[in-house]
């Protein structure tokens, strides 16, 4: 009798695994996005943490820090012209191919990403972003910023703030390091300034008399 | 929605907590199914007790089964899952000694520690023994780096492996679990039954 049910339970079981592990065959087949949720890419491009300045990147690369590759999106013949250093090229035609996706889907480096303009650049962030890749930057106004900014900065008129002469100073060092020569030489031997000193005080110390020690008093 | 920690539902602070909770769960179980019995584990290889594949078959096929419905209603995304990668050389090796070690103490690592915390003098020995393991691995471990480190194919599964939908593999999988218990229980009826 007992062994009867616990056999029954058995095949109950049984028919409840077969049931539940086809259930799955005949559900409907739902449409799967491939790469990242499409709220997250919208968020994402909302958020302006891809952009990376000029001065950033000149910074970046004046110093040796070995994070980042710099990938240039423009043509062949553009990039033979000119270059960031070190960029690798890869027309923004040939993004998608593998040998370009090695560079872009990886974790051991900042990627940064620029074209002419940034809009070149943006676009072939979003794809790759929307493909889940991560690590991806893009150069701020692309090779036009880096021409008016690094190679060529405006000099600052008088009446701007002091942090503007600042970085035209690091611009212009920074342009120097990726060899543009000037005709004069822009250092200027400091003035030192000249200090009024003091005359120290004369410290004139005064004795405090002794107090009278306490005697035993009644 | 999930998985419930990446997703930082739980903030990951909590990381560990939850695995000392999901661990003693799973240590309470384990004992309590009679798992720090080395003779119940061994039983499998004798075929008089076939506890551990029906345990270990049934685990396996709810959580893919219930992970799958989950990911259908949208409740977890299956794509975040961590998947193991796979060392293939490192994985037949390494499945083949411990094999050898299940048979011979007749524990796998984690019921070991369970049946520590019961007080078997088997078990203690056989965990001196993993450690003894362990400290010879990682002394010699430029010796095993190329099988350690070799081979890798990623963070496959089996959908991967042969190309064919999850939902197939799931049907075939929950077939093979049946097939599995029914073949278990006709071995263990034909073999004279032990009591321990």
């Amino acid at each position: 009798m007992f062994k009867n049910m616990l056999d029954k339970r058995y095949v109950f079981l049984t028919v409840v695994l077969l049931i539940l592990g086809s259930g799955l065959l005949f559900l409907p087949k739902q449409k799967v996005n491939e790469g990242i949720d499409p709220t997250d890419l919208l968020m994402n491009i909302n958020s302006s943490e891809r952009f990376i300045s000029t001065d950033q990147l000149a910074d970046k690369i004046i110093s040796n820090d070995p994070s980042f590759i710099v990938i240039d999106l423009r043509d062949e013949d553009s990039y033979k012209q000119y270059s960031i250093l070190n960029a690798i090229n890869i027309p923004f035609k040939n993004l998608m191919e593998e040998a370009s996706i090695n560079y872009l889907n990886q974790d051991q480096y900042d990627v940064v990403l620029y074209s002419n303009d940034h809009f070149i650049a943006d676009q072939a962030w979003m794809l790759c972003n929307r493909l889940g890749y991560e690590n991806l930057f893009v150069l701020d106004g692309g090779m036009n910023a880096w021409y008016k900014t690094i190679i060529n900065p405006m000099k600052p008129t008088e009446n701007m703030a002091m942090s503007a002469f600042n970085t035209y100073d690091f611009r212009k060092a920074a342009s120097m390091y990726f060899g543009v020569g000037y005709p004069e030489p822009i250092f200027v031997e400091a003035k030192k300034p000249v200090t009024k000193r003091k005359a120290p005080k004369k410290v004139i110390p005064i004795k405090k008399k002794k107090k009278y020690e306490s005697e035993g008093g009644c | 929605m999930g998985p419930i920690l990446p997703n930082g539902i739980i903030p990951s602070e909590w990381d560990s907590i939850i695995a000392i909770i999901i661990g003693m769960a799973f240590g309470f179980i384990l004992e309590s199914s009679g798992f720090s019995s080395s003779r119940k584990l061994a039983g499998v290889f004798y075929g008089y007790d076939f506890a551990v594949i029906k345990v270990f078959f049934t685990a396996a096929v709810i959580a893919v089964i219930g992970v799958y419905y989950m990911n259908y209603l949208g409740l977890i995304n299956i794509q975040q899952l961590y998947v193991h990668p796979t060392y293939i050389w490192a994985a037949i090796i390494g499945g083949a000694i411990m094999g050898v070690g299940f048979v011979m103490g007749g524990f796998c690592p984690g019921t070991s520690l369970c049946a520590v915390a019961i007080g078997k003098i088997d078990a203690i020995v056989y965990v001196v023994g993993i450690m003894i393991g362990v400290l010879i691995f990682s002394e010699a471990f430029g010796l095993f780096e190329g099988i350690y480190d070799g081979e890798s194919l990623g963070n496959i599964t089996l959908v991967d492996t042969f190309g064919i939908e999850a939902e197939w593999v799931i049907f075939f999988f929950v077939l093979m679990a049946i097939v599995a218990f029914i073949v278990a229980d006709f071995v263990r009826k034909r073999v004279k039954s032990i009591f321990y």
